[in-house]
């Protein structure tokens, strides 16, 4: 099968030739080429350059996709800054565009086509449209926008002091995300949409799951409500970090059929499938800081434990790194989760 | 209300996160004849230390432990001129940064929090600090023990020059190195010759604690 079919026959609840393998290898894949970290994330030409010749280098599963984690700052008028030279993995949001109670009225909806860096996004799934893969639209989920556009130290002190606030940009930064769907399916239809979900700002370490009932659930799970509304078959939500308190409530949100549940390492694949593999494929959870730092043979190790705790999960298995892979991977590393792939990924 | 029953008021004003509150509580306990010493370590600093151990066990998240950092603050309002002249002893002094290339501070801001209300003195460096100025500041204040904080996994490069640094300084038996943040363990911590690895706020201050 070929990487593009092999998705394809997931999604389509079809049997597989291998577990698929999505990476999720941004500036990794930038380094891999010689091309500076940041324009994985800002430049759409040599990212989608970067991350295809890398997906073929490597024989990885994962189309070429463009995001990062920032995502609301720049869209409501923020700044956000691009990582320069090859210290810094990820872009940053050096000005937010609330940074007091006073800015709250002054926050409108842009327009999607001019809004932050969701022209170029367009430009780069123009070019997965032509290229023929998945066509990506990657948004924060609401309450990482939230805290994108409010800086997460303000949102948590405005959780006990403003909450009403805090609902107010909720419900925008989910009126958005909504807003952005719609433009994706205007123009690519929704046959080959997937849209990708990250949502880090609302782990455990940082709210309750009580704080999620109230200020994440009711919106994440409207807004899934809707763009599934629109047509668009698959969500794939990477629920980032420590969530294992709030996984009864994630279960509560629909993906999609299926819609892909990507895990971050500190929850368990077995986790995972419980809560929502009956009708979505679990993806993930491969420690990103063991990828970058361990000696090879604990990568291969690493990778087979989550093949073989996943590969027979009842609506199939992505084998996902559990956030993105740091950029100092050794390539060596990166060689050890085909080869696990290879090794223990096949079906019969 | 007596002085005893006034300074067990204000901490558990801390630990109720009531930032309307702790203020008046805080007068109350000074005007029932509290020394304000006692006020700061067994009413404001004294919860500051159960709302980290309330986070450490999960019962409280990061959202209750920065509301807490603003009812210390408000509750050190009163107490502030009243103990600019007393010789309090601090506990000793903790060198804190996040390593060069890393700009997330979070982390870094509330092992500082947690630190200063346990009666260290603290001497944050900011984010992105290169490894040199970590050295200096060593020197400078004396310090006793630096925290180092890291939340990218790239920057292990930069864990690992810092720690070389004052190891070259002539530094290192003078000081303890601990460690933190989202990519860091307990084996990178050995593997980079630190002395010890902090799970979260809490862990450092006991940490910190161990080491004085």
């Amino acid at each position: 099968m070929t990487s593009i079919e092999r998705v394809n026959s997931l999604l389509n609840r079809q049997k597989l030739d291998r577990v698929p393998f999505f990476p999720f290898s941004l500036g990794f894949s930038a380094k891999n080429v010689g091309y500076p970290v940041g324009s994985v994330y800002s430049e759409p030409v040599r990212s989608f350059d970067a991350q295809l010749w890398t997906q073929q280098m490597y024989g990885h599963d994962q189309y070429p996709f463009f995001g990062s984690a920032v995502y609301g700052t720049s869209e409501f008028g923020g700044e956000v800054e691009f990582p320069i030279g090859d210290s810094i993995q990820s872009p940053r949001s050096v000005r937010y565009p609330v940074q007091s109670l006073k800015d709250i009225d002054k926050l409108r909806l842009l327009d999607p086509q001019a809004a932050g860096n969701l022209p170029k996004a367009l430009e780069f799934s123009k070019m997965q449209e032509s290229h023929g893969g998945l066509i990506s639209l990657v948004v924060g989920g609401v309450f990482t926008t939230a805290g994108n556009i409010c800086d997460i130290r303000n949102l948590c002190m405005w959780i006990a002091r403003e909450p009403e606030t805090v609902h107010r940009v909720v419900q925008l930064a989910a009126d958005h995300i909504l807003s952005a769907a719609r433009l994706w399916v205007k123009i690519f239809g929704t046959q080959r949409l997937l849209v990708q979900i990250w949502e880090p700002t609302a782990a455990n370490s940082i709210i309750s799951p009580r704080t999620f009932e109230e200020f994440v659930l009711p919106y994440q799970q409207k807004l899934h409500q809707e763009i599934l509304g629109l047509s668009v078959k698959h969500i794939l939500c990477h629920i980032c970090g420590e969530q294992n308190k709030n996984l009864p409530l994630w279960s509560q949100v629909p993906m999609g059929d299926p819609g892909i549940v990507s895990l971050g390492q500190q929850v368990s694949i077995a986790d995972g499938i419980k809560y929502f593999g009956e009708k979505n494929i679990i993806a993930g959870n491969l420690d990103t800081s063991l990828i970058a730092n361990a000696a090879a043979n604990e990568v291969y190790e690493a990778a087979k434990k989550c093949i073989l705790a996943g590969k027979d999960a009842p609506s199939g298995y992505i084998l996902m790194t559990a956030c993105e892979t740091p950029s100092s991977t050794p390539p060596y590393n990166f060689y050890m989760l085909t080869k696990a792939i290879n090794d223990f990924g096949f079906y019969d | 209300m007596n002085e005893r029953e006034a300074i067990q008021g204000v901490l558990e004003k801390v630990v109720n996160l009531d930032i309307d509150g702790v203020t008046g509580q805080v007068s109350v306990a000074l005007k029932a004849g509290a020394d304000p010493r006692n006020v700061l370590n067994d009413g404001l600093s004294a919860g500051m230390r159960l709302v980290g151990d309330r986070f450490q066990s999960g019962e409280y998240f990061l959202t209750e432990l920065l509301l807490a950092g603003e009812v210390m603050k408000a509750g050190l309002v009163p107490l502030e001129p009243l103990l600019v002249n007393t010789d309090i002893q601090g506990k000793g002094t903790v060198v804190l940064a996040t390593v060069k290339g890393d700009i997330h501070d979070l982390g870094k801001n509330l092992v500082g929090m947690m630190l200063s209300a346990a009666g260290f003195e603290v001497i944050d460096l900011g984010s992105d600090v290169a490894s040199q100025r970590i050295v200096e500041a060593v020197g400078k204040h004396q310090a006793k023990i630096v925290a180092l904080s890291m939340l990218l996994t790239p920057m292990v490069i930069s864990l690992r020059s810092a720690v070389e640094e004052i190891t070259m300084a002539g530094l290192r038996d003078q000081v303890k190195i601990i460690i933190g943040g989202a990519c860091t363990t307990p084996v990178l911590a050995k593997e980079l010759g630190c002395d010890a690895h902090g799970e979260d706020a809490m862990a450092a201050v006991y940490l910190c604690e161990k080491f004085v």
